[in-house]
Protein backbone atom coordinates (compact mmCIF):
# COMPACT_ATOMS: atom_id res chain seq x y z
CA UNK A 1 0.00 0.00 0.00
CA UNK A 2 2.95 2.38 0.79
CA UNK A 3 4.34 1.73 -2.45
CA UNK A 4 0.91 2.78 -4.10
CA UNK A 5 0.60 6.02 -2.21
CA UNK A 6 4.30 6.92 -3.03
CA UNK A 7 3.13 6.15 -6.78
CA UNK A 8 -0.04 8.54 -6.42
CA UNK A 9 2.04 11.01 -4.52
CA UNK A 10 4.66 11.38 -7.41
CA UNK A 11 2.06 11.33 -9.90
CA UNK A 12 0.05 14.04 -8.18
CA UNK A 13 3.32 16.05 -7.55
CA UNK A 14 5.17 15.52 -11.18
CA UNK A 15 1.91 16.17 -13.00
CA UNK A 16 1.67 19.88 -11.57
CA UNK A 17 -2.30 19.39 -11.09
CA UNK A 18 -2.36 19.85 -7.64
CA UNK A 19 -1.47 23.81 -8.52
CA UNK A 20 -4.92 24.58 -9.35
CA UNK A 21 -6.78 23.44 -6.42
CA UNK A 22 -3.41 24.19 -4.26
CA UNK A 23 -3.93 27.93 -5.65
CA UNK A 24 -7.82 28.32 -5.30
CA UNK A 25 -7.05 27.68 -1.76
CA UNK A 26 -4.16 30.16 -0.74
CA UNK A 27 -6.41 32.60 -2.93
CA UNK A 28 -9.72 31.60 -0.64
CA UNK A 29 -7.51 31.96 2.42
CA UNK A 30 -5.61 35.07 1.57
CA UNK A 31 -8.27 37.63 0.84
CA UNK A 32 -10.73 35.77 3.96
CA UNK A 33 -8.38 35.76 6.32
CA UNK A 34 -7.04 39.67 6.73
CA UNK A 35 -4.23 40.38 9.87
CA UNK A 36 -5.98 41.16 13.16
CA UNK A 37 -9.28 39.16 12.04
CA UNK A 38 -11.03 37.42 14.74
CA UNK A 39 -8.68 33.92 15.31
CA UNK A 40 -12.08 31.64 15.41
CA UNK A 41 -13.98 32.75 12.78
CA UNK A 42 -10.92 32.86 10.30
CA UNK A 43 -10.11 29.32 11.13
CA UNK A 44 -14.04 28.35 10.48
CA UNK A 45 -13.64 30.25 7.25
CA UNK A 46 -10.61 28.44 6.36
CA UNK A 47 -11.95 24.80 6.94
CA UNK A 48 -15.26 25.92 4.99
CA UNK A 49 -13.07 26.48 2.02
CA UNK A 50 -10.80 23.29 2.52
CA UNK A 51 -14.01 20.93 1.67
CA UNK A 52 -14.52 21.62 -2.06
CA UNK A 53 -10.67 21.89 -2.88
CA UNK A 54 -10.64 18.20 -1.04
CA UNK A 55 -13.04 17.13 -3.28
CA UNK A 56 -11.07 18.28 -6.51
CA UNK A 57 -8.26 16.82 -5.48
CA UNK A 58 -9.81 13.73 -4.86
CA UNK A 59 -11.45 14.22 -8.57
CA UNK A 60 -8.24 14.73 -9.56
CA UNK A 61 -6.17 11.92 -7.90
CA UNK A 62 -8.72 9.32 -9.37
CA UNK A 63 -8.52 10.39 -12.80
CA UNK A 64 -5.14 11.73 -13.07
CA UNK A 65 -3.87 7.97 -14.68
CA UNK A 66 -4.42 7.21 -18.27
CA UNK A 67 -6.21 3.55 -18.68
CA UNK A 68 -3.58 1.65 -19.61
CA UNK A 69 -1.20 3.22 -16.74
CA UNK A 70 -4.53 2.12 -14.30
CA UNK A 71 -4.80 -1.65 -15.66
CA UNK A 72 -1.06 -2.06 -15.30
CA UNK A 73 -0.87 -1.09 -11.44
CA UNK A 74 -4.79 -2.61 -10.97
CA UNK A 75 -3.35 -5.86 -12.55
CA UNK A 76 -0.30 -5.92 -9.52
CA UNK A 77 -2.20 -4.70 -6.66
CA UNK A 78 -5.64 -4.85 -7.39
CA UNK A 79 -8.39 -2.13 -8.54
CA UNK A 80 -9.32 -1.40 -5.02
CA UNK A 81 -6.11 -0.72 -3.67
CA UNK A 82 -5.01 1.24 -6.57
CA UNK A 83 -8.34 3.32 -6.09
CA UNK A 84 -7.96 3.72 -2.04
CA UNK A 85 -3.99 4.99 -2.54
CA UNK A 86 -5.28 7.28 -5.29
CA UNK A 87 -8.06 8.50 -2.23
CA UNK A 88 -5.31 8.24 0.56
CA UNK A 89 -2.86 10.28 -1.53
CA UNK A 90 -5.77 13.23 -2.03
CA UNK A 91 -6.78 12.86 1.63
CA UNK A 92 -2.99 13.34 2.68
CA UNK A 93 -2.72 16.21 0.86
CA UNK A 94 -5.92 18.29 1.54
CA UNK A 95 -5.27 17.60 5.22
CA UNK A 96 -1.78 19.08 4.58
CA UNK A 97 -2.94 22.20 3.15
CA UNK A 98 -5.33 22.42 5.87
CA UNK A 99 -2.74 22.00 8.42
CA UNK A 100 -0.63 24.76 6.88
CA UNK A 101 -4.01 27.14 6.58
CA UNK A 102 -4.72 26.73 10.61
CA UNK A 103 -1.12 27.63 11.53
CA UNK A 104 -1.53 31.03 9.14
CA UNK A 105 -4.41 31.85 10.31
CA UNK A 106 -3.59 31.06 14.20
CA UNK A 107 -0.18 33.31 13.54
CA UNK A 108 -2.16 36.41 11.72
CA UNK A 109 -5.41 35.86 13.04
CA UNK A 110 -6.74 38.26 16.48
CA UNK A 111 -6.46 35.71 19.53
CA UNK A 112 -9.78 37.22 20.82
CA UNK A 113 -13.68 37.16 20.28
CA UNK A 114 -15.28 38.55 17.36
CA UNK A 115 -16.11 41.40 19.50
CA UNK A 116 -12.44 41.82 20.35
CA UNK A 117 -13.08 41.64 24.18
CA UNK A 118 -12.71 37.83 25.08
CA UNK A 119 -9.18 36.32 24.96
CA UNK A 120 -9.11 33.42 23.06
CA UNK A 121 -6.05 30.68 24.19
CA UNK A 122 -4.11 30.07 21.10
CA UNK A 123 -3.30 26.32 21.69
CA UNK A 124 -7.03 25.07 21.75
CA UNK A 125 -7.88 27.71 19.06
CA UNK A 126 -5.00 25.73 16.74
CA UNK A 127 -6.11 22.49 18.12
CA UNK A 128 -9.71 23.03 17.15
CA UNK A 129 -9.04 24.49 13.96
CA UNK A 130 -7.03 21.74 12.76
CA UNK A 131 -10.36 19.75 13.89
CA UNK A 132 -12.50 21.48 12.10
CA UNK A 133 -10.18 21.24 8.69
CA UNK A 134 -9.66 17.01 9.18
CA UNK A 135 -13.19 17.46 9.11
CA UNK A 136 -13.71 19.33 6.09
CA UNK A 137 -10.63 17.36 4.29
CA UNK A 138 -12.46 14.06 5.32
CA UNK A 139 -16.23 14.44 3.82
CA UNK A 140 -14.48 17.02 1.04
CA UNK A 141 -13.02 13.24 0.07
CA UNK A 142 -16.21 12.02 0.40
CA UNK A 143 -17.75 13.97 -1.96
CA UNK A 144 -14.56 14.20 -4.46
CA UNK A 145 -15.02 9.90 -4.59
CA UNK A 146 -18.43 9.96 -4.59
CA UNK A 147 -18.96 12.40 -7.72
CA UNK A 148 -15.79 10.51 -9.46
CA UNK A 149 -15.12 7.23 -11.64
CA UNK A 150 -16.11 4.75 -10.54
CA UNK A 151 -19.50 5.97 -9.89
CA UNK A 152 -19.65 9.29 -12.29
CA UNK A 153 -17.71 8.73 -15.71
CA UNK A 154 -19.23 11.70 -17.77
CA UNK A 155 -16.92 14.51 -17.01
CA UNK A 156 -19.69 17.47 -17.25
CA UNK A 157 -22.34 15.29 -14.69
CA UNK A 158 -18.99 14.63 -12.31
CA UNK A 159 -18.13 18.20 -11.95
CA UNK A 160 -21.54 19.51 -11.45
CA UNK A 161 -22.78 16.93 -8.96
CA UNK A 162 -19.40 17.26 -7.18
CA UNK A 163 -19.55 21.07 -6.77
CA UNK A 164 -22.98 20.91 -5.59
CA UNK A 165 -22.33 18.29 -2.89
CA UNK A 166 -19.45 20.15 -1.56
CA UNK A 167 -21.95 22.91 -1.36
CA UNK A 168 -24.73 20.74 0.61
CA UNK A 169 -21.46 19.35 2.76
CA UNK A 170 -21.01 22.48 3.96
CA UNK A 171 -24.39 23.87 4.40
CA UNK A 172 -26.96 20.85 4.92
CA UNK A 173 -28.58 20.43 8.53
CA UNK A 174 -26.66 17.50 9.82
CA UNK A 175 -23.19 17.83 8.01
CA UNK A 176 -20.36 17.39 10.45
CA UNK A 177 -18.60 19.88 8.36
CA UNK A 178 -21.43 22.37 9.32
CA UNK A 179 -21.17 21.40 12.53
CA UNK A 180 -17.40 21.88 12.37
CA UNK A 181 -17.21 25.09 11.34
CA UNK A 182 -20.37 26.41 12.87
CA UNK A 183 -19.20 25.46 16.23
CA UNK A 184 -15.72 27.94 15.46
CA UNK A 185 -18.18 30.92 14.19
CA UNK A 186 -20.31 30.93 17.17
CA UNK A 187 -17.58 30.20 19.80
CA UNK A 188 -15.94 33.35 18.06
CA UNK A 189 -18.94 35.60 19.65
CA UNK A 190 -18.31 34.21 23.31
CA UNK A 191 -14.51 33.44 22.84
CA UNK A 192 -15.22 29.71 23.47
CA UNK A 193 -13.26 27.12 21.93
CA UNK A 194 -15.34 24.06 20.46
CA UNK A 195 -13.34 20.96 19.72
CA UNK A 196 -15.28 19.43 17.00
CA UNK A 197 -14.85 15.85 18.45
CA UNK A 198 -18.11 14.01 17.52
CA UNK A 199 -18.80 15.45 13.91
CA UNK A 200 -14.35 14.56 13.09
CA UNK A 201 -16.05 10.58 13.97
CA UNK A 202 -19.09 10.81 11.67
CA UNK A 203 -16.95 11.90 8.82
CA UNK A 204 -14.90 10.09 9.32
CA UNK A 205 -17.13 6.93 9.37
CA UNK A 206 -19.08 8.80 6.52
CA UNK A 207 -15.61 9.01 4.23
CA UNK A 208 -14.80 5.27 4.95
CA UNK A 209 -18.08 4.21 4.08
CA UNK A 210 -17.96 5.93 0.51
CA UNK A 211 -14.93 4.69 -0.05
CA UNK A 212 -15.53 1.46 0.77
CA UNK A 213 -18.37 1.65 -1.49
CA UNK A 214 -16.38 3.63 -4.45
CA UNK A 215 -13.21 0.88 -3.87
CA UNK A 216 -15.88 -1.82 -3.82
CA UNK A 217 -17.54 -0.51 -7.45
CA UNK A 218 -14.17 0.05 -9.76
CA UNK A 219 -13.39 -3.51 -10.66
CA UNK A 220 -17.11 -3.53 -11.96
CA UNK A 221 -17.22 -0.02 -13.54
CA UNK A 222 -13.67 1.00 -13.66
CA UNK B 1 -17.75 -17.00 -14.54
CA UNK B 2 -19.21 -14.51 -16.68
CA UNK B 3 -19.07 -10.57 -17.28
CA UNK B 4 -21.42 -8.08 -18.28
CA UNK B 5 -20.87 -4.03 -18.79
CA UNK B 6 -23.54 -2.21 -17.28
CA UNK B 7 -26.74 -2.66 -15.52
CA UNK B 8 -29.09 -5.18 -17.76
CA UNK B 9 -26.53 -5.39 -21.02
CA UNK B 10 -25.70 -8.10 -22.66
CA UNK B 11 -23.16 -11.12 -21.51
CA UNK B 12 -19.90 -10.50 -22.74
CA UNK B 13 -18.30 -13.72 -21.50
CA UNK B 14 -20.85 -16.41 -19.91
CA UNK B 15 -20.32 -19.89 -18.05
CA UNK B 16 -16.43 -19.03 -18.37
CA UNK B 17 -14.71 -21.81 -16.29
CA UNK B 18 -10.89 -21.70 -16.70
CA UNK B 19 -8.15 -23.16 -14.76
CA UNK B 20 -4.64 -21.86 -15.01
CA UNK B 21 -1.89 -24.81 -13.90
CA UNK B 22 1.63 -23.32 -13.01
CA UNK B 23 4.45 -23.67 -15.78
CA UNK B 24 1.68 -23.47 -18.26
CA UNK B 25 1.32 -21.02 -21.56
CA UNK B 26 -2.03 -20.53 -22.63
CA UNK B 27 -2.88 -18.86 -26.26
CA UNK B 28 -7.07 -16.98 -26.46
CA UNK B 29 -8.05 -17.14 -29.80
CA UNK B 30 -11.41 -15.53 -31.12
CA UNK B 31 -12.41 -13.41 -34.05
CA UNK B 32 -12.45 -9.37 -32.77
CA UNK B 33 -14.86 -8.31 -30.44
CA UNK B 34 -15.38 -11.69 -29.08
CA UNK B 35 -14.15 -10.80 -25.50
CA UNK B 36 -10.65 -11.78 -25.67
CA UNK B 37 -9.75 -8.93 -23.70
CA UNK B 38 -12.78 -9.17 -21.46
CA UNK B 39 -11.51 -12.72 -20.51
CA UNK B 40 -8.01 -11.38 -20.27
CA UNK B 41 -8.92 -8.69 -18.04
CA UNK B 42 -10.77 -10.58 -15.16
CA UNK B 43 -7.70 -13.18 -15.60
CA UNK B 44 -5.94 -10.34 -14.36
CA UNK B 45 -8.10 -9.40 -12.26
CA UNK B 46 -8.65 -5.65 -13.49
CA UNK B 47 -12.47 -6.77 -13.45
CA UNK B 48 -14.42 -8.10 -11.27
CA UNK B 49 -16.86 -11.32 -13.53
CA UNK B 50 -20.64 -10.25 -12.82
CA UNK B 51 -21.05 -13.61 -11.61
CA UNK B 52 -18.91 -16.50 -10.58
CA UNK B 53 -15.42 -15.95 -8.80
CA UNK B 54 -12.21 -15.87 -9.47
CA UNK B 55 -10.56 -17.82 -7.09
CA UNK B 56 -6.85 -17.13 -5.80
CA UNK B 57 -5.37 -14.46 -6.90
CA UNK B 58 -1.34 -15.53 -7.97
CA UNK B 59 0.61 -12.15 -8.18
CA UNK B 60 0.03 -10.70 -11.62
CA UNK B 61 1.51 -8.89 -14.04
CA UNK B 62 -0.72 -7.45 -17.33
CA UNK B 63 0.68 -5.65 -20.35
CA UNK B 64 -2.23 -3.96 -22.03
CA UNK B 65 -2.09 -3.72 -26.15
CA UNK B 66 -1.72 0.28 -26.12
CA UNK B 67 0.61 2.24 -23.61
CA UNK B 68 0.23 5.50 -24.85
CA UNK B 69 0.90 6.58 -20.60
CA UNK B 70 1.24 10.23 -20.47
CA UNK B 71 2.83 9.41 -17.17
CA UNK B 72 5.10 11.94 -15.72
CA UNK B 73 7.67 9.58 -15.13
CA UNK B 74 11.09 8.70 -16.96
CA UNK B 75 11.07 4.85 -18.44
CA UNK B 76 13.35 3.64 -15.55
CA UNK B 77 11.30 5.82 -12.44
CA UNK B 78 7.67 4.64 -14.13
CA UNK B 79 9.30 0.76 -14.13
CA UNK B 80 11.06 1.18 -10.64
CA UNK B 81 7.28 2.87 -8.98
CA UNK B 82 5.85 -0.33 -10.61
CA UNK B 83 8.42 -2.98 -9.22
CA UNK B 84 8.11 -1.22 -5.69
CA UNK B 85 4.30 -1.63 -6.37
CA UNK B 86 5.12 -5.10 -6.97
CA UNK B 87 6.66 -5.58 -3.71
CA UNK B 88 10.15 -5.28 -4.62
CA UNK B 89 12.89 -2.61 -2.78
CA UNK B 90 13.39 0.29 -4.19
CA UNK B 91 17.23 -0.97 -5.05
CA UNK B 92 16.13 -4.33 -6.65
CA UNK B 93 12.94 -2.30 -8.31
CA UNK B 94 15.73 0.30 -10.30
CA UNK B 95 18.47 -2.04 -10.80
CA UNK B 96 15.66 -5.06 -12.62
CA UNK B 97 14.21 -2.04 -14.54
CA UNK B 98 17.35 -0.64 -16.40
CA UNK B 99 17.80 -4.78 -17.16
CA UNK B 100 14.40 -4.96 -18.81
CA UNK B 101 14.97 -1.85 -20.66
CA UNK B 102 18.33 -2.85 -21.76
CA UNK B 103 17.07 -6.32 -22.91
CA UNK B 104 14.16 -5.01 -25.11
CA UNK B 105 16.59 -2.38 -26.65
CA UNK B 106 15.47 0.78 -24.91
CA UNK B 107 18.54 1.68 -22.19
CA UNK B 108 19.21 4.44 -24.21
CA UNK B 109 15.51 5.37 -22.99
CA UNK B 110 15.67 4.64 -19.64
CA UNK B 111 15.94 8.97 -18.46
CA UNK B 112 13.52 9.87 -21.44
CA UNK B 113 9.93 10.84 -19.58
CA UNK B 114 7.63 8.52 -21.10
CA UNK B 115 5.38 10.94 -22.32
CA UNK B 116 8.35 11.90 -25.13
CA UNK B 117 8.41 8.05 -26.44
CA UNK B 118 7.65 6.42 -29.26
CA UNK B 119 4.84 3.66 -29.34
CA UNK B 120 7.12 1.27 -29.88
CA UNK B 121 9.53 2.27 -27.01
CA UNK B 122 6.35 3.03 -24.84
CA UNK B 123 5.29 -0.55 -25.89
CA UNK B 124 8.55 -1.68 -24.80
CA UNK B 125 8.26 -0.11 -21.58
CA UNK B 126 4.92 -1.31 -21.18
CA UNK B 127 5.95 -5.12 -21.25
CA UNK B 128 9.12 -4.20 -18.77
CA UNK B 129 6.86 -3.17 -16.61
CA UNK B 130 5.40 -6.79 -16.37
CA UNK B 131 8.39 -8.29 -16.27
CA UNK B 132 10.37 -6.51 -13.50
CA UNK B 133 8.77 -8.82 -10.70
CA UNK B 134 8.82 -12.07 -12.46
CA UNK B 135 5.14 -12.31 -12.21
CA UNK B 136 3.34 -15.24 -11.43
CA UNK B 137 0.50 -14.99 -14.11
CA UNK B 138 1.57 -12.76 -16.87
CA UNK B 139 -1.52 -11.76 -18.90
CA UNK B 140 -0.60 -10.45 -22.23
CA UNK B 141 -3.63 -8.74 -24.08
CA UNK B 142 -1.65 -8.42 -27.77
CA UNK B 143 1.54 -7.55 -26.08
CA UNK B 144 3.87 -7.85 -29.35
CA UNK B 145 1.66 -5.00 -31.28
CA UNK B 146 3.95 -2.16 -32.07
CA UNK B 147 6.98 -3.89 -30.73
CA UNK B 148 9.83 -4.27 -33.54
CA UNK B 149 10.93 -7.26 -34.87
CA UNK B 150 14.21 -7.90 -31.60
CA UNK B 151 11.65 -6.54 -29.36
CA UNK B 152 9.30 -9.63 -30.23
CA UNK B 153 11.82 -11.86 -29.89
CA UNK B 154 13.01 -11.01 -26.86
CA UNK B 155 9.30 -10.86 -25.37
CA UNK B 156 9.07 -14.53 -26.70
CA UNK B 157 11.69 -15.79 -24.65
CA UNK B 158 10.92 -13.67 -22.30
CA UNK B 159 7.40 -15.87 -21.58
CA UNK B 160 9.19 -18.54 -22.24
CA UNK B 161 11.69 -18.07 -19.10
CA UNK B 162 8.48 -17.16 -16.86
CA UNK B 163 6.98 -20.30 -18.01
CA UNK B 164 10.34 -22.37 -17.29
CA UNK B 165 9.97 -20.62 -13.95
CA UNK B 166 6.75 -21.94 -13.66
CA UNK B 167 4.69 -19.04 -13.98
CA UNK B 168 1.26 -19.31 -15.73
CA UNK B 169 1.18 -17.58 -19.16
CA UNK B 170 -2.08 -16.06 -20.92
CA UNK B 171 -2.00 -14.17 -23.93
CA UNK B 172 -3.66 -12.92 -27.07
CA UNK B 173 -2.15 -12.27 -30.14
CA UNK B 174 -3.40 -11.55 -34.04
CA UNK B 175 0.01 -14.09 -35.13
CA UNK B 176 -0.86 -17.66 -35.00
CA UNK B 177 2.28 -18.45 -35.22
CA UNK B 178 2.92 -16.91 -31.68
CA UNK B 179 5.15 -19.45 -29.61
CA UNK B 180 3.19 -21.56 -31.75
CA UNK B 181 5.94 -24.50 -30.56
CA UNK B 182 5.38 -23.47 -26.68
CA UNK B 183 1.74 -23.01 -26.55
CA UNK B 184 0.40 -25.78 -24.06
CA UNK B 185 -3.47 -25.17 -24.07
CA UNK B 186 -5.42 -23.00 -26.87
CA UNK B 187 -8.54 -21.54 -26.08
CA UNK B 188 -11.35 -20.02 -28.17
CA UNK B 189 -13.56 -17.34 -27.25
CA UNK B 190 -17.02 -17.93 -28.83
CA UNK B 191 -20.14 -16.64 -28.40
CA UNK B 192 -19.50 -15.69 -25.16
CA UNK B 193 -18.43 -18.88 -24.00
CA UNK B 194 -14.38 -20.32 -24.50
CA UNK B 195 -14.05 -23.73 -26.32
CA UNK B 196 -11.04 -25.64 -25.30
CA UNK B 197 -9.02 -26.58 -28.45
CA UNK B 198 -6.71 -29.22 -27.17
CA UNK B 199 -5.54 -30.39 -30.76
CA UNK B 200 -1.70 -30.08 -30.85
CA UNK B 201 -0.02 -27.14 -32.34
CA UNK B 202 -0.77 -27.36 -36.63
CA UNK B 203 2.51 -29.20 -37.76
CA UNK B 204 2.28 -27.15 -41.00
CA UNK B 205 3.41 -24.26 -38.78
CA UNK B 206 5.86 -25.85 -36.39
CA UNK B 207 8.97 -26.82 -38.40
CA UNK B 208 11.11 -29.06 -37.31
CA UNK B 209 15.23 -29.05 -37.14
CA UNK B 210 17.72 -31.38 -37.04
CA UNK B 211 21.17 -31.37 -35.52
CA UNK B 212 23.85 -33.85 -36.18
CA UNK B 213 26.28 -34.07 -33.25
CA UNK B 214 28.99 -35.99 -32.50
CA UNK B 215 29.94 -37.06 -28.96
CA UNK B 216 28.72 -39.08 -26.11
CA UNK B 217 25.09 -39.83 -25.20
CA UNK B 218 23.17 -36.37 -25.18
CA UNK B 219 21.81 -35.69 -21.30
CA UNK B 220 18.40 -35.38 -20.54
CA UNK B 221 16.93 -31.78 -20.29
CA UNK B 222 17.82 -30.14 -23.23
CA UNK B 223 16.14 -27.02 -24.54
CA UNK B 224 12.91 -28.23 -26.50
CA UNK B 225 13.25 -31.75 -25.77
CA UNK B 226 14.56 -33.25 -28.80
CA UNK B 227 14.04 -36.95 -29.78
CA UNK B 228 17.31 -38.88 -30.30
CA UNK B 229 18.06 -41.07 -33.22
CA UNK B 230 21.58 -42.89 -33.40
CA UNK B 231 23.63 -41.59 -36.49
CA UNK B 232 24.36 -43.38 -39.65
CA UNK B 233 27.78 -43.71 -38.68
CA UNK B 234 29.18 -44.70 -35.66
CA UNK B 235 28.34 -45.00 -32.30
CA UNK B 236 29.13 -41.66 -31.44
CA UNK B 237 26.76 -39.70 -33.84
CA UNK B 238 23.58 -38.59 -33.09
CA UNK B 239 20.70 -36.78 -34.71
CA UNK B 240 18.62 -34.51 -32.11
CA UNK B 241 15.29 -33.52 -33.53
CA UNK B 242 13.81 -30.42 -32.17
CA UNK B 243 10.94 -27.47 -33.14
CA UNK B 244 12.99 -24.58 -35.04
CA UNK B 245 11.66 -22.61 -32.23
CA UNK B 246 14.28 -23.97 -29.74
CA UNK B 247 16.95 -25.09 -32.27
CA UNK B 248 19.13 -21.90 -31.40
CA UNK B 249 18.53 -22.70 -27.53
CA UNK B 250 19.79 -26.63 -28.28
CA UNK B 251 22.72 -25.24 -30.46
CA UNK B 252 23.77 -22.53 -27.43
CA UNK B 253 23.13 -25.36 -24.95
CA UNK B 254 25.48 -27.94 -27.32
CA UNK B 255 28.28 -25.86 -27.56
CA UNK B 256 28.70 -24.49 -24.50
CA UNK B 257 28.38 -28.19 -22.87
CA UNK B 258 32.04 -29.65 -20.91
CA UNK B 259 32.75 -30.86 -23.28
CA UNK B 260 31.46 -29.26 -26.16
CA UNK B 261 29.66 -31.20 -28.90
CA UNK B 262 30.92 -31.41 -31.96
CA UNK B 263 28.19 -30.36 -34.74
CA UNK B 264 28.18 -32.02 -37.86
CA UNK B 265 25.25 -29.94 -39.75
CA UNK B 266 21.94 -28.66 -39.03
CA UNK B 267 19.36 -29.63 -41.54
CA UNK B 268 15.44 -29.50 -42.43
CA UNK B 269 13.76 -33.21 -42.41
Amino acid sequence: MSALVRYQTALLLRSQRWLAPVLLYVAFVAVGVQPGNPVLDSLGYAAAGLLPVGAWLARLCVTQEPAAARECAAAAAGPGRVHLAALATALGTTVLLGAAGTLYVVAVGDPASADHRVAVPLGPAMAAGLLASAVCALLGAAVGALGSRPLLHARGWSLCLTALAALLALVAKGSPARYAVNGLVNGSRTGDVHLAVVPLIAAAALTAAAWAAVCALTSRRG
Amino acid sequence: MGRRYGIGGPWVLRGVDLELAVGTLVRVEGTNGTGKSTLLRLLAGIDAPTEGRALGRPRTAYVPERFPAALPFTAVGYLTHLGRIHGLSRRTAATRAGEWLERFGAGAHARTPLAELSKGTSQKVAAAQALVAAPELLVLDEAWTGLDTAARAELDRAVAERVADGAAVVFVDHDPRRLVDAVDTRYAVERGGLVRRTEAAHPAVSPLVRVHVVGPVPPEGLPGAPTLTPGPDGAHTHTLTVAAAHSDALLRALLTAQPPWHIRGVSRP
